[in-house]
């Protein structure tokens, strides 16, 4: 503290009483020493502590290398993705990385736009409306997310006991056998697409539509310039883009069918179908239900630091509510939104390793098992710690870089 | 701090007409049904509402099993708290509402008199506006108490509530010089509060002196009065004080349960409340280190910050719990629970340091300028005119974290101590309440969580509001 202060009022006294002190004296030699011996110090404290840990990890017979990274996990979990006991360990921690993406980039989609909706709702001229946005945003922000998740988990998917859910529920389609809702007691099926023929091609195919709709909409914006007659570009594209898809799925002949879930003979896998767990998706509804009520105050507080007179002056041009908060005021206010809903993202990242407690494959729960496989603590937290802070920091290296393009430029 | 002026912005009757109610339908008209768009949001949404409304209203009081939570209600709060040591906390409570009453009242007289000074109009807090700032609170004492088989606990907590008023008529009915020592009476509560649960036996005597020269400090250290003390002076009376509360701690021991027997709802309360007090030095250095011009104190700050914002708590926590005693040459001589504050302590203390951070950063540098002219020494620039201005900007931010904290208390029970939800857990081992009750449990734990953080952070959207954060 002293150390750090030293030096702030040097200009000053430096200045002025420079000849009559001496060298020792001197704010450039103190601080320099000062610094010295602080490094010193914390060199001495971390080699201390470096060698105490080796000396209690070599006493208690744990390994103080990394080798243990190229050893067989030897354990097996319940959802596979490719999971099997004699992957290497650093292999297992690859496959929790991507876990842990999944969930916080799902989560993050989710709660980016549920929040959206939630702030701009509590600024909701219908009383009822912001009313509900309040109650929807102090419920879930001052609410433990490790409890919300266990609720997700336990509550709503696994034993039902809020009896909306049954143990185990297939929902048909009205008037055919399909399900298109499976529940049993850990998997939640929807249904899906499956490659019949020919998908390469119309990939291709909706691809060119695509860049054909691109096209449109330049040159429909071009001529709203030139000419100053409506572009209705949304319109032209999407329409371009989706006569394009419909025509080539038809004529290919189908490329893709749907696969309905349905249960396996003994009730509990599921065999066809989109299955998820339910640990993914109560950790990632959670995860985003918990952070919206965060965003949605950050979007309501963006909002309401838009000048009021942008708004008024947009309603004298006579812009509808809907053109009023697309053109004038999110424009204005998600560009003060952004910091601190880089924070909001960083937060639910590193929230998903709260998905162990609910047995969600995330890096840490794997970690987890495998130091009680005995592998050694310190080492593997090590890389766990190591993995989290890349995500932090490539997370807000990409956001500031879009931050600062977004940002006004002032002169 | 001034606990009861109106601010001018806010209409509150004194020389100002109150605009005339508008009656139901003119209002409905107004806010549910002004245009075509809210009429059919407001029908459907209303009767959604209706719906959900009926059905919480079902599981609250029809259909919910609560007897898991009824029955293991003091499991819940105390967890293996050793039963025969529960007049502790009886004591405790009481000592804490006396200190809160003395407090409050201390605040509401500072605040009477400030505006006596300025001559407005003072209207004193009434227990209805305590019970309309602070509701969730009561709610959650008339759930517990409802849940509770004998009047004893009522008559606890009524005795409680009425000590805390009592003793903030007291404070306010003191003269200006008694309310001083009604201040330092306070803070004995407190401590004592403090105390009689956790013994004083170890370290607690620093507690005791670091109170006795804090206040020894004040009143010796008083510019105004006549009789200034030398240093000299004012060091050895401030030693031999201490070393009276030394040998008097030392006779005085009688017992007491330490936080590692502490559990249930009990622990994640004072594991959030000692992490937050033990990281504020922790934050307080790192922030003005961040700020510092030498590069070497500078980089060793912003590596500390960063590093520990870049992990979750839970590897932090797994950290404590596998290997944090394997950094120390003995085996392991830490308790659980010790590692797991030592390691929410070093978690906290980065993110405080952030807040802090930014309360320097508000400081006006013609503040400091303006210290160095007047020839301040940098300390004193930084503890008379940088902090006293930074820490009061970021009081309400000091709030959130603590209520960030509190709701990350709960990742103790990954790492086995048996805070509320570990116990939740447990109470659904015992063989009646196997699968029964089990969203209800959460719902409970949920909302005893949800009562306190909120009503914490509506209570520092009102100080950020009095303080007038970001409008000067």
């Amino acid at each position: 503290m002293s150390l750090s202060s030293r030096n702030a009022p040097s200009p000053v006294a430096g200045a002025a009483h420079a000849p009559a002190t001496g060298w020792w004296r001197r704010a450039g030699f103190l601080s320099a020493v000062g610094q010295a011996a602080l490094v010193a110090g914390v060199c001495l404290a971390g080699w201390w502590l470096y060698g105490n840990l080796v000396e209690n990890l070599t006493r208690t017979r744990i390994p103080t290398d990394f080798d243990f990274l190229t050893q067989p996990t030897g354990f097996a979990i319940p959802e596979n993705f490719g999971f099997d006991p004699d992957l290497p360990i650093w292999r297992m921690v690859l496959i929790g990385v991507q876990n842990t993406f999944l969930a916080g980039l799902v989560g993050v989609l989710l709660a980016s736009i549920v929040g959206l909706v939630v702030g701009i709702a509590r600024l909701s001229s219908n009383w009822l409306v912001a009313r509900l946005a309040q109650i929807y945003v102090e419920g879930f922000r001052n609410t433990p997310p490790l409890v919300v998740i266990v609720f997700f988990s336990f509550a709503v998917f696994s034993f039902g006991p809020l009896p909306v859910f049954p143990e185990a529920l297939d929902l048909k389609l009205p008037g055919s056998a399909s399900n298109w809702l499976v529940l049993s007691k850990s998997r939640i099926g929807i249904p899906s697409l499956s490659a019949e023929r020919h998908t390469g091609l119309f990939w291709l195919l909706v691809l060119f539509g695509a860049a054909a709709s691109a096209g449109l909409w330049v040159w429909r914006s071009r001529r709203h310039v030139r000419t100053g007659e409506p572009h209705h570009r949304v319109l032209w594209s999407l329409g371009v883009l989706a006569v394009v898809a419909v025509v080539a799925f038809v004529s290919l002949g189908g490329p893709y069918d749907w696969s309905w879930p349905a249960r396996s003979e003994n009730g509990r896998r599921l065999v066809s179908g989109f299955g998820t767990s339910a640990a993914y998706l109560s950790l990632t509804l959670a995860l985003a239900l918990y952070t919206a009520s965060h965003i949605a105050e950050v979007v309501r507080a963006s909002i309401l630091a838009v000048p009021k007179g942008q708004s008024e002056a947009a309603g004298a041009l006579s812009l509808s509510p809907f053109q009023r908060y697309r053109h004038v005021i999110l424009p204005q206010g998600l560009r003060i939104a952004v910091p601190p809903t880089i924070n909001q993202y960083l937060n639910l990242v590193k929230n998903t390793s709260l998905g162990t407690v609910v047995g969600y494959a995330d890096v840490t729960n794997l970690t987890r098992t495998s130091i009680g496989n005995a592998n050694p603590a310190p080492q593997s937290i090590a890389v766990l710690m190591g993995v989290y802070l890349v995500f932090s920091l490539v997370i807000s290296l990409l956001l500031n870089v879009y931050n600062r393009t977004v940002q006004l430029r002032e002169r | 701090m001034t606990a009861t002026v109106p601010p001018a912005d806010r209409p509150s009757g004194v020389g100002r007409a109150a605009p005339p109610r508008p009656t139901a339908r003119a209002w409905a008209r107004e806010n549910l049904f002004n245009n075509r768009h809210n009429s059919a949001l407001t029908v459907l949404l209303g009767a959604g509402l209706a719906m959900l409304a009926a059905y919480g209203a079902r599981f609250l009081f029809v259909t919910g099993q609560w007897a898991p939570v009824r029955t293991n209600l003091t499991l819940l709060m105390m967890g293996t708290f050793p039963r025969a040591e529960q007049w502790r906390v009886v004591v405790q409570v009481y000592l804490l509402c006396a200190a809160a009453g003395l407090v409050w009242g201390g605040l509401t007289a500072s605040s009477r008199d400030r505006a006596a000074d300025a001559d407005v109009p003072f209207s004193r807090a009434r227990l209805r506006d305590g019970v309309r700032r602070w509701w969730p609170l009561f709610v959650l004492l008339a759930v517990l108490l409802g849940m509770t088989r004998t009047w004893l606990p009522l008559a606890f907590v009524a005795s409680a509530l009425a000590g805390g008023v009592v003793a903030r008529r007291a404070m306010e009915a003191l003269p200006e010089a008694g309310r001083r020592a009604g201040w330092f009476g306070a803070g004995v509560c407190a401590l004592a509060g403090w105390q009689v649960v956790s013994g004083t036996g170890g370290i607690a005597w620093w507690w005791g002196s670091a109170l006795v020269a804090a206040a020894l400090v004040r009143i010796t250290g008083n510019v105004r009065s006549e009789a200034r003390w030398q240093p000299a002076a004012r060091l050895a009376l401030i030693a031999g004080a201490v070393a009276v509360v030394w040998a008097v701690y030392g006779r005085l021991d009688f017992g007491g349960v330490g936080w590692d027997d502490w559990s249930g709802f009990q622990l994640n309360l004072v594991a959030a409340a000692a992490s937050i007090v033990l990281a504020f030095p922790v934050g307080l250095a790192a922030a003005i280190g961040r700020r510092s011009q030498l590069p070497a104190v500078r980089w060793l700050s912003v590596g500390y910050i960063e590093l520990i914002r870049g992990v979750p708590l839970i590897t932090l926590l797994f950290m404590g719990d596998l290997f944090l005693g394997f950094f120390l040459p003995t085996e392991d001589p830490l308790s659980k629970v010790t590692r797991a504050i030592a390691v929410m302590t070093l978690f906290t203390g980065a993110y405080l340091a952030e807040i802090v951070r930014g309360g320097l950063q508000a400081v006006p540098r013609g503040q400091v300028e303006a210290a160095w002219a007047v020839g301040l020494s940098a300390p004193r620039v930084l503890g008379l005119i940088v902090l006293p201005q930074a820490l009061r900007a970021v009081i309400p931010a000091l709030v959130g974290q603590f209520i960030n904290l509190f709701k990350d208390s709960t990742l103790l029970s990954i790492i086995a101590l048996t805070e509320i939800l570990r116990i939740r857990e447990s109470i659904h081992g015992q063989r009646e309440f196997l699968v029964t009750g089990i969203a209800e449990t959460l719902v409970f734990v949920a909302f005893a969580f949800w009562a306190l953080a909120f009503t914490m952070s509506r209570e520092s959207q009102r100080l950020e509001r009095r303080l007038g954060v970001g409008e000067r």
